[in-house]
């Protein structure tokens, strides 16, 4: 059983607690698919509020057919075409699929309605992550590395590297930890800027 | 916050807890506000990697969070009282017509069984009958007793084993056949013939 489906579990028994980790889990890339419908950031935090909302409202239907991510997207794809109907705008013809979106957090049809501040945005965030991997030890970069960009598992991670799970943990941990700290400072310029 | 706590958040992010740990990483989520604000830095930074990540994301999360709240908690499923409502609730009436049927079917067909095993029904053909008379009553029984076994299950050839009574009951069919036949009376009927060779 993996984390989201105990999770689900959890918040099926009535446990609050678990549907805020996956609301932290997974807002932001909810945030983004809304916005690809509704293109604006303010209006997309509304409509993923109420997308979350719903997905609670549901979750005791939820038989885990699907993972839960996928069903979560669906939701808001949902909730996002009738949020432009109920407002007279009219939803995009096409969608992502909702097990491409659930593979993959590139997909080309949402990034057509990033706004340029985001894509500078977007292009700090990266070269700040790719300098901060830079100044890791050489285990601790290539853990983070199949961990981020390979979508690997902490055991898949332990196989590769022939190391035990809690070495993976601790190293995918302390890179967290430095990249952690150069992205506040980039946020916290942003801000002041 | 312990480095141990900072790791699990990290872990927790990766989605690689379960059980006990996630209980643990939950907890210390619901009563640590530091613990919170690690675990939006540990999906930011996360996100980050995949091009996501701004500052509006932790107010955004509490403005979501505290929606919820106000939501009621779900109770348990009872997944007895859901089975129970899946089934197709039925009238008495229909379940007491469907029990006379099946003892009316099940009183007809023991009927038709007795009737097939009981011992006395005849089940040697008339010509056998027929080509015993001239016969002595203990011939007559010992005849029936023979052709009697035979009939029903075996094959499509009825045999006699008694080959003086196989012989005339083949010449009685074939006259029989015959006389059908040319007289048109039962232009339409087929004898199947004792022996394989008539």
């Amino acid at each position: 059983m993996s984390m989201d489906q105990e999770l689900v579990q959890r918040v099926q028994a009535g446990d609050k607690r678990a549907f805020d980790v996956l609301i932290m889990k997974y807002q932001q890339r909810i945030v983004h698919v809304i916005t690809g419908f509704v293109h604006d950031p303010i209006e997309a935090q509304d409509v993923a509020q109420e997308a979350f909302i719903k997905a609670y409202r549901a979750i005791p239907n939820f038989r885990g057919d699907s993972a839960f991510y996928t069903w979560l997207y669906r939701i808001a794809i949902n909730t996002s075409k009738n949020y432009l109907t109920a407002r007279a705008r009219r939803p995009p013809a096409s969608d992502v699929d909702a097990v491409d979106a659930t593979n993959t957090f590139d997909a080309p049809e949402l990034k057509e309605f990033e706004t340029p501040e985001s894509n500078l945005m977007r292009s700090e965030l990266e070269q700040t992550i790719h300098d901060a991997i830079g100044e890791l030890q050489e285990d601790t970069a290539i853990a983070i590395k199949l961990r981020e960009f390979e979508g690997m598992s902490y055991e898949e991670i332990s196989e590769t590297m022939d190391c035990p799970i809690g070495t993976v943990r601790s190293r995918i941990f302390r890179a967290r930890e430095a990249i952690d700290q150069r992205i506040q400072k980039v946020m916290t310029e942003g801000e002041e800027q | 916050m312990t480095t141990d706590d900072n790791e699990l958040l990290s872990a927790l992010v990766d989605g690689e807890l379960r059980g006990r740990e996630l209980e643990k990483a939950m907890a210390l989520l619901s009563a640590d506000q530091s613990a919170r604000e690690c675990l939006q830095r540990y999906q930011i930074c996360r996100d980050a990697f995949h091009g996501y990540g701004t500052k509006q994301q932790a107010r955004a999360t509490q403005k979501i969070s505290a929606a919820i709240v106000l939501e009621a908690k779900h109770k348990p499923v009872n997944v007895q009282a859901v089975e129970k409502t899946n089934v197709i609730s039925l009238p008495i009436r229909f379940w007491q017509q469907s029990l006379s049927l099946a003892v009316a079917a099940s009183i007809g067909a023991l009927a038709v069984v007795g009737v097939m095993t009981q011992p006395n029904i005849q089940t040697v053909p008339m010509a056998a009958l027929e080509s015993t008379q001239g016969l002595e009553p203990a011939e007559i029984t010992v005849a029936a007793s023979k052709a009697e076994a035979l009939p029903l299950n075996s094959g499509n050839r009825w045999t006699v084993e008694e080959q003086e009574i196989e012989d005339r009951l083949n010449i009685y069919l074939v006259d029989h056949n015959e006389y059908a036949g040319v007289s048109d009376i039962f232009s339409n009927a087929r004898v199947v013939a004792y022996e394989s060779g008539q």
